[in-house]
């Protein structure tokens, strides 16, 4: 760990966090459209709050987990904390080398061999070309996937990509580790490795933050838990508390979801709110 | 409508949030401290992009070589039969055109997607995106460098009239070219970000872009349309390429010195706007992640 990281005295800290994001550009916009807006007044929203104040604090040596239903911010909020979105308001504290492989194994160059992407990622992440170099072996043996390693992603299964991916970004040495949607693939064998790596770092008391929809990893894993719904925190607490929290929440939405589905499969038209 | 509102942050702050605008000088100060410590990601990138670009077809590296002989052929066959022009050399004169533009255009073509191709990795990892572009440019001068072994071929074999030391000057017309792309290149990046259409846009302009340039006619041609040096040669001065395809030309074909003030003059437009172009890169830069 760090110098820096070590003195302070938490891993993150986040305080009346805000992220509002634009209609008005989104991956599909052509000039063309453009144009076409510039025209025609288009009606409802341009800004949406994706998360609205969140504050929350993560010590040394905790492994928070971030649960919630589909949409709720999660992955948003992983992405602030990484830097790679900028909050609009509020102000995040993140100590030290963070490691965010967000989603294991998806920005991972298909038609490299595994080995090249290991060192693309470890310059992604600004790590020392040496200091990759000494790590790779680990990763590669951490990983298990055998003589793969030098063929080219696109060939790999997608349960061999996840554990690319945790090897990597787990090996890097961060002070604070981001996972999203961890190990939905994993065997047993690597699921009680991966168990250990954590608990290590941990140990290490480096700060992690996870995002799953894995309830038994939450309360395996992880030593605290905060629920989100439509980008705002709910509840921050114990794992055991937050997960059931989170099962009642999701069993009351899938009750009125069931009964739209009902509606809906009687004939009639969806109730208007 | 064309407002950006981008956030900007520096990542030394603790802790981080909004911070105020930044200064022009700033951010390029930024750009190039990014690219220094980078240097080791844009050479996986331009590796990476190299690999891929060899080993994807079944000839890999052979069409490199192959591809710009076969596009002179292409357009010999059409000036010399077609229009009917029979100039000595023509082929010779063609190529030397040919070798330039098809660097330019592959990085242009690879440069306008370089950021919106590495979308999943950009939400994922924080990291300077001004490299993508930079690796994509950087990342042609293979194609470019390939284009050379044909170029001495036909010098060597068919027109050892036209071998002169002037041909070592051929680095020093690419470096300007280069700076030049890159220029384009870094707002184009960004801009595609945001305006899908326009690697499409790009395309059909290059083309004609193309046509406008002195590349299969000389800049002679010109001057006999608008001998009074009236808007067409005017225009015609002002294009960039003119002064790039003449100096090449003269370097290659004639034997003779490049236009070095014109070449000066371009060098610097060059680096004013790359400057500029890293300006508006870096200040859209935060909000990549959100459009993506």
């Amino acid at each position: 760990m760090s110098d820096e990281a070590r003195r302070a005295p938490h891993a993150i800290d986040v305080q009346g966090l805000g992220v509002e994001y634009s209609l008005r550009f989104t991956r599909k916009t052509t000039i063309r459209d453009t144009f076409k807006n510039l025209t025609t007044r288009r009606d409802g929203p341009t800004h949406f709050w994706a998360l609205r104040n969140v504050s929350f604090r993560v010590e040394h040596g905790d492994c928070l987990a971030v649960v919630g239903p589909n949409g709720a911010g999660k992955s948003t909020l992983l992405q602030v904390l990484a830097g790679i979105i900028q909050p609009t308001e509020g102000s995040i504290d993140v100590r030290g080398h963070i490691s965010s492989l967000l989603t294991l194994g998806a920005g991972f160059d298909q038609d490299l061999s595994g080995r090249d992407n290991i060192l693309l990622a470890g310059a992604f992440l600004g790590i020392e070309h040496a200091d990759m170099q000494v790590r790779l072996p680990g990763i590669i043996e951490f990983a298990d996937i055998g003589a793969f390693i030098d063929a080219p992603i696109r060939t790999y299964s997608s349960g061999m990509r996840a554990r690319l991916g945790f090897s990597i970004a787990t090996a890097v040495d961060p002070d604070v580790l981001l996972l999203d949607e961890v190990l939905g693939t994993g065997d047993e064998v690597f699921r009680a490795k991966s168990q250990a790596r954590v608990q290590e770092l941990m140990k290490a008391a480096r700060g992690i933050v996870l995002v799953t929809h894995d309830m038994h990893w939450v309360t395996e894993f992880c030593n605290r838990a905060m629920l989100i719904e439509k980008g705002e925190v709910v509840a921050l607490g114990t794992p055991g508390d937050i997960v059931r929290l989170h099962q009642e929440h999701s069993a009351t939405a899938k009750v009125a979801r069931d009964a739209e589905l009902a509606r809906i499969l009687a004939g009639a038209a969806p109730a208007r709110p | 409508m064309l407002t950006f509102l981008p956030m900007e942050t520096v990542r030394e702050d603790r802790p981080r949030s909004r911070v105020a605008r930044r200064s022009s000088i700033g951010l390029i100060r930024e750009a190039i401290r990014e690219v220094r410590s980078r240097q080791r990601l844009v050479r996986y990138l331009v590796q990476a992009d190299l690999t891929k670009k060899g080993a994807n077809t079944l000839l890999g590296n052979v069409w490199w070589v192959l591809d710009p002989l076969l596009q002179m052929v292409v357009y010999v066959v059409f000036v010399t039969i077609v229009v009917g022009n029979r100039t000595e050399g023509y082929p010779l004169f063609i190529f030397s055109a040919i070798l330039p533009w098809k660097w330019f255009t592959s990085s242009v073509g690879d440069g306008v997607t370089s950021v919106t191709s590495q979308e999943k990795i950009i939400k994922q990892v924080q990291f300077p995106k001004i490299v993508l572009p930079l690796a994509a440019v950087t990342g042609g001068i293979g194609s470019f460098a390939f284009g050379l072994i044909p170029l001495g071929a036909l010098l060597v074999l068919f027109y050892a009239s036209h071998i002169s030391p002037w041909l070592v000057l051929i680095p020093v017309i690419a470096a300007v070219q280069y700076v030049f792309t890159l220029a384009l290149v870094v707002f184009l990046s960004a801009a595609n970000v945001f305006f899908r259409d326009i690697g499409n846009l790009s395309r059909h302009v290059l083309r004609l872009w193309f046509y406008l340039s002195p590349a299969l006619y000389g800049a002679a041609q010109i001057e006999k349309v608008d001998a009074k040096g009236g808007i067409v040669a005017t225009l015609f001065k002002l294009n960039p390429w003119t002064t790039l395809f003449e100096s090449y030309r003269n370097v290659i074909f004639y034997g003779t010195a490049p236009l070095w003030s014109a070449l000066a003059i371009v060098l610097i437009g060059s680096t004013l706007t790359l400057c500029l172009t890293t300006v508006f890169f870096k200040r859209v830069e935060p909000s990549f992640a959100k459009v993506l």
